[in-house]
């Protein structure tokens, strides 16, 4: 024969076989990290939460009215705190979910492909500003506005507060509910288009309808968000722990559960009863996002199986049940605008809103279906020019204001005059320290999870259990990491506020995302690629290293940047565990602590008066730091989507 | 009588050459690969029930049969192949030269090394058309340049694609048509020097130009490797093979040389296959 017997220069089939076996294992342990560390932070908060509840008693604590750990005596009642987070987010929803489905039918629905190529990644930006800018802009500009046009004292209210969430949770709803409307198959459009229906007719009766599950994982996922946000609502809220009086009353201050622990953390003694009540309140508020995140991945699930068509989720999703949901959807959805609308403006308008609305419902079936479509087609559009138009007030802010600061000695300079003066190079420097290290840690690991996850396993027990560990990971309010870090790393184990640290927390929060991205991309790879590797008689691990992964290069590095830009502008994990306000040295080793540039601007512009030009610097720089990355990863995946087609 | 078409492509093509096909003479005493009372089950269906199938060296043998009747399945045992599906049962044995494949400590690499396979899609990696060839060698340890490129010639010319690709060596395989594709996955599989390839549905995605490329192709491979063919189109099975395995409902329902099969099949079932009455 004239090829020569190959097969000798290979290591034994023994020295393989156990090769093979170590490497399997050494992805299996990353994939069980992710378990361990999610068990460990949950056995971690309650266990140093459990003493709150046993000395405050749990319905004193889940329905006391007052909340005054440091009064005398103390006072542990959370309800007000579970109200404000309540209140908030319910009107951080009334404004963004209109806006996000009206937008997410637009985008992919009536916009042509040019128009789509605009307000995609204008969608995309408002994911990718960091909440401290979007909390920063709230203060300075929002509060204002809300100040003088309702005539009242201070701006820092509930009404700043959702107004600022709802902007930050419509990407999320935005591109959850486009992907599911994508997911229609278009032969029900086309079916419907082909009896006569007009456009609009087809959106509302075929699309919707068909993709309303995804769509409801879309709001529930943006309530999460809105949940466990922490800088913004901090910065724009007033914080006061109070119910407001009446209850509907937007322009009072509030206060919620992710405030309280970013407020109070640094500050309380440790091993005190308030201490033990703040872990309480994690807790508190890790059940609450968990329920909301395992309910979104519970419909996203069965969405999935609907989709490869097992019977008893067609039941499941019984065209009754979606009307039903649809009505109920609707009336809810009603009576939050009135009641809102009762709150700013009184009884009257909002009967007369009703009268309106009642009257238009009847006019609704007597005019002609053309109209019908140009009113809702009118509506969506001014949806998507309203969210263009905030990207666009919010950017044109920050950038008018802040370019003049720019200069050499801004960017290269050492603060002075607590940041009046001077430049902002040591928070340049950490918070490119900080990333750089937590993606160190988190790429390996996540990657090797993703392998484990998609590659060694077959569907079960196991890999549920490790994609519920990762789920619940990513479901993390960011301050509860911040937390977790500073009574367990920076005290108990004494790493201090540090360097190092930073890197844990940052990287045990971005661990989901990479994993979730790279197993994307490795699912997106045929498995007759995989199949058509072995049968040549490569080994497993051989058609992962030189198949799966190279092709799924893109998509790994599309998550990674992601990531890189998520931990560039997160504040609330690192508020207790890395940074120091201003140093006018860079760190000379990992137990040091650095500057950030987002900590930097949350102190600037909440503490440091007279400092609102450099806060508007520093919020550029951030902005434009964490774009590029943002854009970089967008750019990857439009270019990766148009060179591969399997 | 009407000369089948098989004979008719056979005696003119002039490659065959052996002695010439002769029912009576059918000797299966040396198979390359023998199934005996082969069992599996993919959760609870049942898709292979008690098929014994002996395999001649050399020849091209066939397996036909409707949809669904297990033929791919019973393809994708001979590499163990269906090891990679959740859920998988097997009983009975698989030999391959006298060794049973699914004994314990068997060697699977290996034997898929031995055993090459080509899919009913094509499935070239995300790699140049140099790396798709290459791949292979590199796996079973070649790094030497030279010899590389030898190798990923001769394959390319024995799957009859060196010249349409000889320019573009170093182009995405993935830009090539679906024909060419397909010869890239033989010369792929031939790169690392089996000794039987296994061909599921090769041509089902090919139009007839691109199929009668690969089926010549076919003739030409048996000279030196033992190909076994599932295939739906039972001109293909007339056309390319020595030997057909008729399957229906998870069983192999008889087997014998092709001649044998298509003008003097002994079931009912089988003569009602191929004369068209179902399928």
């Amino acid at each position: 024969m004239a090829l020569p017997d190959i097969m000798n220069r290979r290591a034994t089939p023994a020295i393989r076989k156990i090769q093979e076996q170590a490497i399997g294992s050494l992805w299996f342990i990353c994939a069980i990290f992710a378990v361990l560390t999610v068990c460990f932070i949950l056995g971690y908060l309650f266990y140093n939460g459990y003493p709150a509840f046993v000395q405050i008693g749990l319905q004193d604590f889940l329905f006391g009215m007052v909340w005054n750990p440091t009064g005398s005596p103390p006072s542990y009642g959370i309800l007000s705190l579970i109200v404000g987070t309540i209140l908030v987010m319910i009107g951080a929803m009334v404004l963004a979910v209109p806006l996000g489905i009206a937008s997410a039918i637009f985008i992919s629905e009536l916009a042509g492909p040019r128009l789509r190529t605009v307000i995609k990644p204008a969608v995309e930006l408002l994911a990718g500003i960091p909440s401290v800018v979007y909390g920063f802009f709230g203060l300075v500009v929002l509060t204002n506005w809300i100040r003088v046009s309702f005539d009242v004292p201070t701006g820092e209210t509930w009404l700043a507060g959702s107004i600022l969430l709802g902007i930050m949770a419509l990407p999320t709803i935005v591109s959850v509910s486009e992907d599911a409307i994508n997911a229609v198959p278009r032969e029900y459009k086309e079916g419907s288009l082909a009896i006569g229906a007009t456009g609009w007719q087809t959106i509302s009766k075929v699309i919707i309808p068909s993709a309303l599950s995804g769509i409801t994982a879309a709001v529930i996922l943006g309530i999460g968000r809105a949940i466990g946000e922490t800088m913004a609502v901090l910065m724009v809220t007033g914080n006061a722990a109070v119910v407001p009086e009446p209850i509907w009353n937007v322009l009072s201050p509030v206060r919620t559960l992710t405030a309280t622990l970013g407020i109070e953390t640094g500050e309380v003694p440790i091993g005190s009863l308030h201490y033990n009540a703040l872990f309480a309140i994690a807790v508190v508020l890790l059940i609450i996002t968990l329920i909301i995140n395992l309910s979104a991945t519970f419909i996203l699930n069965r969405i999935r199986h609907a989709q490869t068509g097992s019977d008893d989720t067609k039941r499941w999703f019984s065209q009754d049940k979606s009307v039903q949901i649809r009505r109920f959807l609707l009336y809810g959805f009603l009576g939050m605008v009135l009641l809102l609308v009762a709150v700013a403006a009184g009884i009257l308008p909002c009967l007369v809103l009703l009268g309106a609305v009642i009257a238009l419902s009847i006019l609704w079936k007597r005019v002609s279906a053309k109209i019908t479509q140009k009113i809702a087609y009118s509506c969506m559009f001014a949806a998507v020019g309203i969210v263009l138009a905030v990207l666009a007030i919010i950017l044109l802010d920050i950038i008018v204001k802040g370019l003049p600061v720019i200069s050499w000695e801004f960017i290269f300079g050492y603060p002075s005059n607590l940041g009046r003066a001077g430049g902002i190079f040591p928070a340049i420097v950490g918070t490119i320290y900080l990333v750089m290290g937590a993606i160190m840690i988190a790429l390996p690991i996540g990657i090797g999870a993703t392998i484990y996850l998609s590659e060694y396993t077959r569907e079960g027990l196991v890999t549920k259990t490790i994609r519920t560990g990762v789920d619940l990971l990513n479901g993390t309010p960011s301050i509860v990491f911040g937390l977790f870090g500073f009574a367990f790393l920076v005290i108990f184990v004494g790493l201090g506020v540090s360097l190092l640290t930073g890197w844990i927390v940052l990287a045990l929060m971005i661990l989901p995302t990479i994993i979730r991205t790279s197993e994307e991309a490795l699912k997106s790879i045929p498995n007759a690629v995989r199949e058509g590797s072995l049968a040549l008689g490569a080994s497993k691990w051989q058609t992962i290293r030189k198949v799966v992964l190279p092709a799924a290069v893109p998509g790994i590095i599309t998550g990674t940047i992601l990531s890189i830009g998520r931990a560039a502008g997160e504040t609330a994990p690192i508020l207790f565990t890395a940074v120091v306000f201003s140093t006018r040295f860079l760190p000379n080793s990992i137990f040091e602590p650095v500057m950030a540039l987002p900590y930097y601007l949350y102190i600037l512009s909440t503490s440091i008066p007279g400092a609102k030009q450099y806060a508007y610097g520093t919020a550029l720089v951030l902005l434009v730091i964490v774009t590029l990355f943002y854009g970089a990863a967008v750019l990857l995946r439009t270019r990766f989507q148009k060179s591969i087609r399997w | 009588m009407v000369i089948p078409l098989h004979l008719a492509f056979i005696e003119g093509s002039g490659i065959k050459t052996g002695k010439p096909e002769n029912p009576s003479a059918y000797d299966d005493s040396n198979p390359v690969i023998e199934a005996r009372n082969l069992n599996l089950w993919f959760s609870d269906a049942h898709i292979l029930k008690e098929v014994s199938m002996r395999i001649r060296r050399n020849k091209v043998t066939a397996l036909i049969g409707p949809s669904g009747c297990g033929k791919s399945t019973l393809l994708r045992c001979f590499n163990r192949l269906n090891d990679l599906i959740d859920y998988t049962k097997i009983t009975g044995e698989v030999t391959f030269d006298g060794e049973n494949i699914y004994a314990a400590g068997n060697d699977v690499v290996l034997l898929r090394k031995r055993i090459g396979m080509v899919f009913q899609k094509p499935n070239p990696f995300p790699k140049s058309v140099y790396e798709n060839i290459a791949y292979g060698p590199r796996v079973h340890g070649i790094s030497d340049k030279k010899e590389l490129d030898r190798i990923v010639e001769k394959s390319l010319r024995d799957a009859a694609l060196w010249e349409e690709v000889r320019d573009r060596l170093n182009n995405s395989a993935l830009g090539l048509s679906g024909g060419q594709q397909q010869r890239l996955c033989i010369a792929r599989t031939l790169a690392v020097d089996p000794e039987v390839i296994l061909m599921d549905e090769p041509c089902s995605a090919l139009d007839p130009i691109a199929t009668a490329k690969i089926e010549n192709l076919i003739e030409k491979l048996k000279q030196q490797y033992t190909v076994i063919i599932v295939t739906h189109n039972m001109q293909q099975a007339a056309r390319v093979s020595d030997d057909t395995g008729f399957m229906y409902l998870g069983k192999l329902v008889e087997c014998g040389t092709t001649t044998q099969i298509f003008e003097h099949p002994e079931e009912d079932l089988t003569e009602n296959y191929i004369t068209g009455r179902f399928g």
